[in-house]
Formats: C-alpha cells, sequence, structure tokens
C-alpha cells in the first residue's frame, strides 16, 4: 500500500513539474501583461482590434510556461504551432496578406492624382534612417535592415524582410511594428501639427476624377511589372498586391476578389497573428534588443512621419496656387493602411470642418504601400 | 497608319520577350555548369571511395536551380566529345544549386558514375559537352607540366580568372576563407549606413516616379478620351434638342397627356390587383416525417 502512494506522490510530483506554476519566470509574468495590454487596447480602445487581438492572445499562448520536450511551443520542431509559425518563418503569410490587400484596396485616389505617389516614397525615409541608428547602435548590417522596416509601417512587410534577414528578431520586430500602426493616432498628429502652418493646414484640394475601369487594369498590370522589373527582390509581396487588385479591377474574377479579401485574408490575419504573438516567448523575446527595437521602430515612424509632411511641403514650392497639396496628408505615405490616412482626415477636419481630406490622403497611403515593398526588396538585395 | 506602327512595335516587343526567355530557358539547363578545379597530380590529397589517391575534375552549377549532368560528356579530346558518357537516371548526377560535383580520373569506370574512363595526367584540354555531344558547354586548357597537390582552378565560382591552390578543395569553393556576405560587405564599406540609405531611396524614388510618369501619361489620355466621348454625347443631345423642337407644343401637349392618362390607368388598375405570389414546395419523401416514422401495425 505505501509503495502505491509513493508512486501516486511520484506522478503526481512529476504532473506538477510540468505545470505551468513550476516553470514559471518573471519573464512570462511580464510578456502576459503586455498580451493582456495589447488585448485591452483592442478592446477598449479599438486599437487596431483586428491585429492586436490575434497577437494579444497569441502573446498569451506563447508565455504558458510548460517543460520543454513535449512538443508544444512554436520553437519546438513539430508541435503544432511550429507546424503554423512555418508560414511565418517561410514568409508565407506575408504575400497572401499582400493579396487580399491589393483585393480590398481602391487604388482611383492614386490614378486621379499619380503625383501623390511621390509621397509614399518619401516616407520611406523612416525605413532608411533607422537603418542608420540601428548600425550606429551596434546591431548588423542585416538586423539594422529588418529593424529599419518598422518605419514602413507595414506588418507584413516587416514580418517578411525580418524572416529572411534576422528570423530570430522577427517577434519583435512584429511586435514593435504592428504595436507603432496601432499607436498612429497618438504619434502622427503631434507631428503634423508642429511642421505645418495654419494656412498650410487648411488647403483645399481639386476633387480626385472619376478612374475608368480600364485604368485601373492597367494600373494593377504596369505597376506589377515596373516595380518588379526595378526591385525583383520584392516580387513575392508586390506581385501578390497587384494580383490582389486585378482580380477586383478585372470585374470577371468576382468570386476569387471576394475570396481574397474575405475568408483568405481572415483565416491568414488569424493565423499570422498568434503565430507571431506566439513567437514572443519570454526565454527569446526579452532582451535588450528587443528594447532597442522597440526605440528604434518610434524612431522610424517619426522620421517617415516627418518626411513625409516636409516632402509635400517641398512640392508645394513648385506648385502653383490650386494646386497645391496639404502637408496634412503627408503623414500618410506610411503605409498603415488607412489609419494614417483618417489621421490626416482627423487632424484636417480640427482646421477645416468641411475640408474632407481622406480621399486625398488614401493615395499617398496606397502608394506607401508599393514603396515599402519596393524598399524591402531593395534591402533584401543589399543585404542578401 | 497607326496600326501598322503598332503591329511593329508589338512584335518588336514579342522579339524581345522570346530573346529574354530563351535566353532564361537556357540558362536553366547544363549550360550554366562550369569547370571550377582540377588537381591533375593527386599524391596526398583527397582519397575516392575505394582509398585511391586519382586526378579529379570539379565541376559547378552556377545557376539557381539543380541540374542534371547525366547524359552529358567529358573529354580530354576535342576531336572525340563523347569519350566519357556521364550515365542518365541517377539522382547522383543532380549537382545541387550552385553545387559542386567531382569527378576522378582513370580508367575505372566501374567503380561508379564519378570515376572517367581516361587519365588527365598529360591532358592539355579538358572538355564538357551537352548530352547531343555536339554543343560545347565549358572547357580548360590545362598548363603541362602541373604540380603535385597543387590544384589549378576558379579564384571563386563566378569569376573568369584561374589560379593555382596550394590547398586542393574537391567538392567546395576554392576559397572559402574570403566570401563574405552582402551584409558585411556593406557594414565594411558603408559603416554609418549613409550610403545605403541614399542609394535605396533613388531606387524607391525612380520606381515611383517611373510609376508617376507612366500613370500620369495614362491618365491624360482618358482624360482626353472621356472629354471627347462627353462631347460627342453632347453634340448628339443637340442634335436630338433640335429634333425635340421640331415637334409642335400641341404635340408634346398631347404626348403628355397620353401618357398622364396612361399612368393614371395603370395605377388604379394596379391597386386593384392581388398578387399572389405562389409559394412552392420542394416536396421529397426525405424530408417529410410519414416516412421517417415506423407505422403502428394495425
Amino acid at each position: 500500500m505505501g509503495t502505491f502512494f509513493e508512486f501516486i506522490l511520484e506522478n503526481i510530483q512529476q504532473f506538477l513539474s510540468f505545470t505551468a506554476f513550476a516553470n514559471l519566470t518573471i519573464g512570462h509574468i511580464i510578456m502576459i501583461a503586455i498580451g493582456l495590454i495589447f488585448i485591452y487596447l483592442a478592446i477598449a480602445k479599438d486599437f487596431e482590434p483586428m491585429l492586436l487581438i490575434p497577437i494579444g492572445f497569441g502573446i498569451l499562448v506563447g508565455n504558458i510556461a510548460f517543460a520543454p520536450g513535449f512538443q508544444i511551443g512554436v520553437y519546438e520542431e513539430g508541435s503544432v504551432l511550429n507546424y503554423l509559425y512555418f508560414g511565418v518563418v517561410k514568409g508565407l503569410y506575408p504575400p497572401l496578406i499582400f493579396l487580399g490587400i491589393g483585393a480590398m484596396t481602391d487604388f482611383s485616389a492614386l490614378i486621379s492624382n499619380p503625383r501623390l505617389i511621390l509621397i509614399g516614397a518619401s516616407a520611406q525615409f523612416g525605413i532608411f534612417g533607422a537603418y542608420c541608428i540601428a548600425l550606429a547602435l551596434g546591431f548588423s548590417p542585416t538586423e539594422a535592415g529588418a529593424i529599419g522596416i518598422i518605419g514602413g509601417a507595414d506588418g507584413p512587410t516587416a514580418i517578411f524582410l525580418s524572416s529572411k534577414l534576422a528570423p530570430e528578431l522577427m517577434g519583435a520586430i512584429a511586435i514593435s511594428a504592428y504595436s507603432y500602426m496601432a499607436l498612429v493616432p497618438v504619434i502622427q498628429p503631434p507631428i503634423m501639427r508642429l511642421l505645418t502652418s495654419p494656412k498650410e493646414r487648411v488647403i483645399r484640394m481639386k476633387p480626385p476624377r472619376s478612374v475608368s475601369k480600364k485604368e485601373k487594369v492597367i494600373f494593377a498590370i504596369a505597376g506589377m511589372l515596373l516595380t518588379t522589373f526595378i526591385v525583383p527582390s520584392g516580387l513575392p509581396l508586390l506581385g501578390m498586391l497587384f494580383f490582389g487588385n486585378l482580380l477586383k479591377e478585372s470585374g470577371v474574377t468576382k468570386r476569387l476578389a471576394d475570396t481574397a479579401k474575405g475568408p483568405m485574408i481572415d483565416v491568414v490575419t488569424i493565423l499570422l497573428g498568434l503565430t507571431v504573438g506566439a513567437s514572443t516567448q519570454a526565454t527569446t523575446f526579452l532582451t535588450f534588443k528587443s528594447v532597442g527595437i522597440f526605440m528604434l521602430g518610434a524612431f522610424s515612424f517619426i522620421i517617415a512621419t516627418t518626411c513625409g509632411v516636409l516632402f509635400v511641403k517641398f512640392l508645394n514650392l513648385f506648385l502653383k496656387e490650386g494646386n497645391k497639396i496639404n502637408p496634412l496628408i503627408g503623414n500618410s505615405g506610411v503605409s498603415a493602411v488607412p489609419d494614417s490616412a483618417r489621421v490626416s482626415q482627423v487632424v484636417g477636419l480640427e482646421y477645416d470642418k468641411t475640408n474632407h481630406l481622406l480621399m486625398h490622403a488614401m493615395a499617398p497611403n496606397v502608394a506607401g504601400v508599393i514603396g515599402s515593398a519596393v524598399a524591402a526588396g531593395i534591402i533584401l538585395s543589399f543585404l542578401m | 497608319m497607326k496600326s501598322i506602327e503598332f503591329k511593329y512595335i508589338y512584335s518588336f516587343i514579342f522579339l524581345i520577350v522570346f530573346i529574354v526567355a530563351g535566353k532564361n530557358s537556357f540558362a536553366q539547363n547544363a549550360t550554366d555548369l562550369r569547370f571550377n578545379e582540377i588537381l591533375v597530380h593527386n599524391e596526398t590529397n583527397s582519397v575516392d571511395d575505394f582509398g585511391n589517391r586519382s586526378s579529379w575534375i570539379e565541376i559547378f552549377n552556377s545557376a539557381y536551380n539543380p541540374i542534371n549532368i547525366g547524359g552529358c560528356y567529358l573529354t580530354d579530346d576535342l576531336e572525340n566529345p563523347t569519350k566519357y558518357w556521364i550515365p542518365t537516371g541517377n539522382p547522383a548526377t543532380v549537382i545541387p544549386t550552385r553545387g559542386y560535383m567531382v569527378f576522378r580520373a582513370g580508367d575505372s569506370p566501374s567503380q561508379g558514375i564519378h570515376h572517367l574512363n581516361f587519365e588527365i595526367k598529360d591532358a592539355k584540354i579538358l572538355a564538357l559537352f551537352d548530352a547531343s555531344g555536339r554543343t560545347l558547354i565549358d572547357k580548360i586548357e590545362i598548363v603541362q607540366p602541373q604540380k603535385p597537390d597543387v590544384s589549378y582552378g576558379k579564384k571563386s565560382p563566378d569569376s573568369p580568372d584561374w589560379g593555382f591552390f596550394s590547398e586542393p578543395t574537391p567538392g567546395s569553393n576554392n576559397n572559402p576563407h574570403k566570401e563574405e556576405l552582402a551584409g558585411e560587405n556593406f557594414a565594411k564599406m558603408d559603416p554609418m549606413g549613409i550610403g545605403m540609405a541614399i542609394i535605396a531611396m533613388i531606387v524607391v524614388f525612380s520606381a515611383l516616379t517611373i510609376l508617376y510618369l507612366i500613370y500620369n501619361t495614362t491618365g491624360r489620355y482618358f482624360v482626353r478620351k472621356a472629354s471627347v466621348t462627353r462631347k460627342k454625347k453632347d453634340a448628339d443631345k443637340e442634335v436630338i434638342h433640335e429634333d425635340v423642337e421640331i415637334i409642335s407644343g400641341e404635340l408634346n401637349a398631347a404626348i403628355a397627356m397620353t401618357l398622364y392618362l396612361y399612368q393614371m390607368d395603370v395605377h388604379d388598375y394596379e391597386n386593384t390587383v392581388l398578387t399572389i405570389q405562389k409559394v412552392s414546395r420542394n416536396y421529397s419523401p426525405w424530408n417529410s416525417k410519414i416516412y421517417n416514422l415506423r407505422k403502428m401495425p394495425k
């Protein structure tokens, strides 16, 4: 009888040693707290709920302190989470997200006023500004490239590039990118107000003209060919983006476009968010490098917004009265679609209740998506 | 005239596309194989699977896809290009992407497909021919005499320059220590990242400026086209308007009255009609409860 109790006791002890309570560290507690903050921000403050809920919950999933060796964690080969994480590591999910983005984006604003494309290019200074600062802080060139892309404000692009250049930093980079994207309404307005005069803030822009279907189809095909001929390494992202857009604009593949922008992007977003969140295991995530990445992420957003606004002011020097661009749409060059365009609209309305900038801001916003994918392609071709 | 011009432009584009595509598809084949290193006198260097120290030839796959060398020919005599046929249907003849394959010289083909049927100690030339045995893929001229245990190879896999190596490296890069990652090179040449930032931003701006120019041009074309169509429509409207003016006022009044009466009539009539839409029941024994219940025995 005594032997039986000893046996049971031994098993109970073994069971207890396998519980998360036995393996819990202070790091896990911090990460679980961060996950809960993400979920709170998403539910209570409505900050990017589609991203922050899966990521926040993923952080909780990734920081359950299990005993290693049971094929549970995201980094354990053969575990279910590891299989799902494969799509992140191999850069599979971001192009699929881009396909959906292409299928749901209307590029009419951009096509009707193509000069606004250049604002999307100017905001990419944030990427390379952060790259230089990261190098100065002692990050390796590949790490610096992966960190810099946070300034592009494009989550899928950031994940895609970091999976190629610095897979070990991917969790921190993705979390940083998505966090700052959610914080766009907080980060950008003070910079926009600081860099613009009251007169500039009330500039009225001509309403965009209507764009024909033919133009939209040409846009998708020509855009893909041109950008990928210049930067072939951006093909997975740009190819899928324009392909998705062609599905939408061709008018004959409605079912495919609906799937791409509906169920497919939802499935991929769930998998991407959850696994990226789960990749933030305290043991690999809580490092000084992660703190550095967060700081650099903030810098890159600030630089990108500043450059976008200043570039519009620069363009206005050459434009005639009546053709001038409202510099409040300069912030939209970062490709946080549609949040940064929404920020332009909100800030614009503060100074003129009848001046709606949303449609104009969407043009640099979607150009920013193209610009950041091109920038990612360049970084890949330079550093790989 | 315009259609003829377009025909020429299209033909030119197709020609370019075919040339480029043709070049690339050819590049995916055995044409990307290159001699990379040879060791003529092997005294202390690597041994083969049979413990023999024989001369060897290393071939490099310069393509970014695996290439099957099976079916090609190796020879030391351009007059006899089909001297050694590399057997086909063997997975061991596939050279991985940017990988290497070593062939051992000596009259010993029975020892495996990587063993040639000729010696290279006195050879002056080595050549690789494709499966037809007629097209030369690559060749090297061997400067004789060669020193023992000193190989002759390319300074780097993609370099055209050859040199001598006191440390032969069969099956790998001839100069493994000197190859650096692109990122490391960048860090050395551009430690602050300024150069990278400038170049990259120029590329980003160029790409998006080209997009801007193209969309601007196509946009202008479509705006012009739309304005022409609009003008045409306006002109048509004017014609109709003129036609309408010909109709007398009495006639217009008569038409209007007729339409009014007709609409009133339709309205009154409609109000008296009850529309009963037939509700179709798609009957099937499978959804009838009666058929799914066992009948009570009488």
